[in-house]
């Protein structure tokens, strides 16, 4: 397979050619085969799903491709705390989603969907430069809660259907060539 | 050593030859002794794999994944508390690897085992590296005065490095560098656009050392009925065209075409059977394990090729009147010279000007840096023998690199895959240390009733001068080849998880080759000295460590020991 054919096909893969919402609906309907089931959470109830699709839709906004909600990362998360977390880790994150409420009222807001985008995108600027902080203080102590959703937001993103296909390149197979230029590929491989 | 509950049912028949274990060794001496017309039996713990069809993630896409291809869940940390230890641990390959619950060791040092448990073994999941051995290693234990010496050298297993690669395929560029002798190579895979530049740059500052693509058990055409690459990347989730090789992809399906093949999954071998009137063993005690009971098998000649650690502790096990310690411990040796490759140090930086630079496919090997220390008299050091080779690669990182920031700003830099980074990981050579060593626990017995393994193993001295070695020589590689922000590393945590033996998985040693049967188990063609018609050919039966990968040694050792074992049957001396 000659290189033209290779990229051909990785536009067949990426859906080259189709618009961006029609993949949308078809990739989330090969999804785990959910189409017309509603989420429901276990460990993010009493609308803390919500916060965490919040906070990982303004870690990864709905740009040209489809944002965090769309590849359903809060939904992944919930996933992740009640079927593969330690009860304490669980625990630790929703502590982490409290604690976060509470620094909100301290910021001056009722609570942090209560606060307009402006403030949130404010609020959670402030929350990264801190973790940004104890990054180059050597990570002593504990993990900061953005850098935790943070790092929880971009794995469930870029590994799921939409991030890796959509908004990344899926590695295709059949050959593999060391020096390709970048703008044949054109967006990082997931 | 029996419990009198379980009930012995011997089997009818006797077998020309017994294999225990079906990874690269046992795989390799079934398909030569099949081969040479003998009726074997493998006997294999794991439980049954069909080549192809066992592989049930094989390109399986990461959002297939209930949690995305990650480890350390609830059920990892309970069952595979050991196993989620290596890197090749997954959701993807967790099917694969040995219940660490049912099967525990005791560590009295940090000490990583890695096993399997399917037919197959550890050739399903190893790296595929294959580097030849040289004279070099093989005088290396005589010419430094450590350990005994080997009771072979270069000219006596290069006929068999040649007969083993013929079959395995295994691509690579040969380099006439001595101390890494070239082989029998398929097409070099290619190095990337970053391995290039670093390689033209080191190149004119280190004459002493050259870059090549690593030498890997993996076709790039197809070979003895084997498909070549297609690149997909994870190897070993298995791969159906069987482009790497595996005893499930090559050795099994040879040994069966011939028609004396006998596979045997789900039985654990307790111990081996020793006749004290005749002097030899009969066959092997093993547990059905799924009925739990106590079975026999018969054989003329048994080859044990169970791994290292598996192999050493099925002999320790292995009591009798004529041996209290351990069968063929005259020497006491058994159990002792516990060695790995230590690893996990180096240095990695970034290459800047090659952004318009990118590559397509998953080449699944990296680049190779021979060992060029200790290897003539204008490289040799003061502060330590032997020496180490460089593993690693260049490439670039994707959205799992540190990115500052959130929202849209974070999203573009993320579309964009991160600098050129060049790594170089070194693998060193690891003394045999009388000390480093396993027993029979006298208390603790695995879900089948054996007592496990009491694994005592640490780095020396010699080893930790090295590594502060293989730590600044990458910097220096590094620095010839232009690259910035170096980040020089070192995982090793004193008492700790981190670059601890067995991480390397490459444990050797415990079950050594030597001419003097006061200091060794093994002759030189893998014979136990004073139980004739037992072969230990896995890691066991190594002299030193050398510091290439084993695997490709451990097929020609086994090759050239199954000729020999038919050969003196033919002649009735067994």
């Amino acid at each position: 397979m000659d290189r033209r054919t290779a990229l051909q096909r990785i536009g067949v893969l990426m859906g080259g050619g189709l618009s961006a919402s029609t993949i949308a609906g078809v990739l989330g309907g090969c999804s785990a085969g959910r189409e017309g089931e509603r989420f429901i959470a276990r460990t993010l109830t009493e609308g803390k799903d919500q916060l965490v699709a919040t906070l990982a839709e303004l870690i990864i906004p709905e740009t040209d491709t489809p944002g965090a909600r769309a590849a359903r990362v809060h939904e992944f998360i919930d996933n992740m705390l009640t079927d593969w977390y330690e009860e304490e880790e669980a625990q630790a994150f929703l502590e982490g989603l409290d604690d976060l409420e509470q620094r909100v009222r301290v910021f001056g807001g009722d609570s942090f969907l209560g606060l307009n985008q402006e403030d949130q995108v404010a609020f959670l600027t402030k929350l990264e430069e801190e973790a940004y902080a104890w990054q180059n203080a050597g990570q002593d102590g504990e993990t900061p809660f953005f850098s935790t959703i943070k790092s929880l937001t971009l794995f469930g993103y870029y590994t799921s259907e939409v991030g890796a296909t959509q908004e990344l390149r899926v590695m295709p197979m059949g050959e593999y060539r060391g020096d390709v230029p970048f703008e044949e590929i054109g967006r990082a491989w997931a | 050593m029996i419990p009198k509950s379980v009930r012995i049912a011997p089997r009818r028949k006797t077998y020309d030859v017994l294999v225990v274990g079906s990874g690269i060794s046992g795989g390799y001496a079934a398909k030569e002794l099949c081969e040479l017309g003998l009726e074997t039996l493998v006997l294999e713990r794991g439980r049954s794999l069909e080549h192809g069809v066992g592989y049930v993630t094989e390109h399986k896409r990461s959002w297939e994944f209930p949690a995305r291809n990650s480890k350390g869940s609830r059920v990892h940390k309970m069952r595979f508390a050991v196993q989620s230890r290596t890197y090749a641990f997954g959701e993807h390959t967790e099917h694969f690897f040995i219940d660490d619950s049912e099967n525990p060791y005791v560590e009295i040092n940090p000490f990583t085992w890695i096993r399997a448990d399917v037919v197959g073994g550890r050739s399903l999941l190893w790296g595929r590296q294959c580097y030849r051995w040289s004279n070099l290693d093989f005088e290396a234990n005589q010419r430094d005065g450590i350990g005994i010496d080997w009771p072979i050298r270069y000219a006596d297993i290069a006929p068999w490095y040649e007969y083993v690669e013929r079959f395995v395929g295994i691509s690579g560029q040969a380099e006439g560098w001595d101390p890494c002798p070239d082989g029998e190579f398929l097409p070099a895979m290619p190095l990337n656009r970053g391995e290039q530049v670093v390689k033209e740059r080191m190149a004119r500052v280190h004459k002493d050392r050259i870059l090549t693509i690593g030498r890997a058990a993996v076709l790039t055409q197809p070979h003895n009925g084997r498909g070549a690459c297609h690149y997909c990347g994870p190897c070993h989730r298995g791969c159906t065209p069987g482009a790497y090789f595996s005893s499930q992809s090559a050795t099994l399906p040879a040994a069966a075409a011939t028609g004396h093949l006998t596979l045997q999954p789900d039985s654990i071998v307790h111990s081996v059977i020793y006749d004290d009137e005749t002097g030899r063993a009969t066959g092997v005690r093993y547990i059905d394990r799924v009925t739990g009971q106590m079975q026999e098998a018969k054989a003329r000649i048994i080859f044990l090729c169970a791994s290292a650690l598996a192999s050493t502790q099925i002999m320790l096990n292995s009591k009798s009147r004529r041996f209290p310690n351990g069968l063929g411990n005259d020497s006491g040796a058994l159990g002792h010279y516990l060695m790995d490759h230590h690893f996990q140090v180096g240095a990695a930086g970034e290459l800047p000007g090659l952004e318009n630079s990118y590559y397509l496919g998953v080449r699944p090997n990296g680049i190779y840096v021979p060992r060029f220390r200790n290897v003539s008299r204008a490289s040799a050091r003061s502060d330590y023998v032997r020496g180490f080779g460089y593993q690693g690669g260049a490439f670039r990182p994707s959205w799992n690199r540190p990115q500052r920031g959130f929202g849209i700003s974070l999203k573009q830099a993320l579309r964009q895959p991160g600098p050129w980074t060049m790594l170089f990981e070194a693998f060193g050579e690891a003394l045999p240390q009388y000390e480093n060593h396993v027993v029979l626990d006298g208390n603790v017995t695995d879900k089948w009733g054996i007592p496990v393994l009491r694994i005592s193993c640490t780095w020396g001295e010699n080893e930790m001068v090295m590594r502060q070695d293989m730590m600044q020589s990458a910097v220096d590689m590094l620095e010839a080849a232009g690259a910035t922000n170096i980040a020089p590393y070192d995982n090793f945590v004193t008492e700790g998880l981190g670059a601890e033996p067995g991480l390397g998985i490459h444990e050797m040693g415990t079950a050594r080759m030597g001419h003097d049967p006061q200091t060794s188990v093994l002759n030189s063609h893998n014979q136990v000295h004073s139980v004739p018609n037992v072969f230990v050919t896995d890691g066991a039966c190594m002299t030193s460590s050398a510091c290439q990968n084993p695997s490709i040694t451990y097929m020609a050792l086994t090759a050239r020991a199954a000729h020999f074992a038919a050969d003196e049957l033919k002649r009735l001396n067994l």
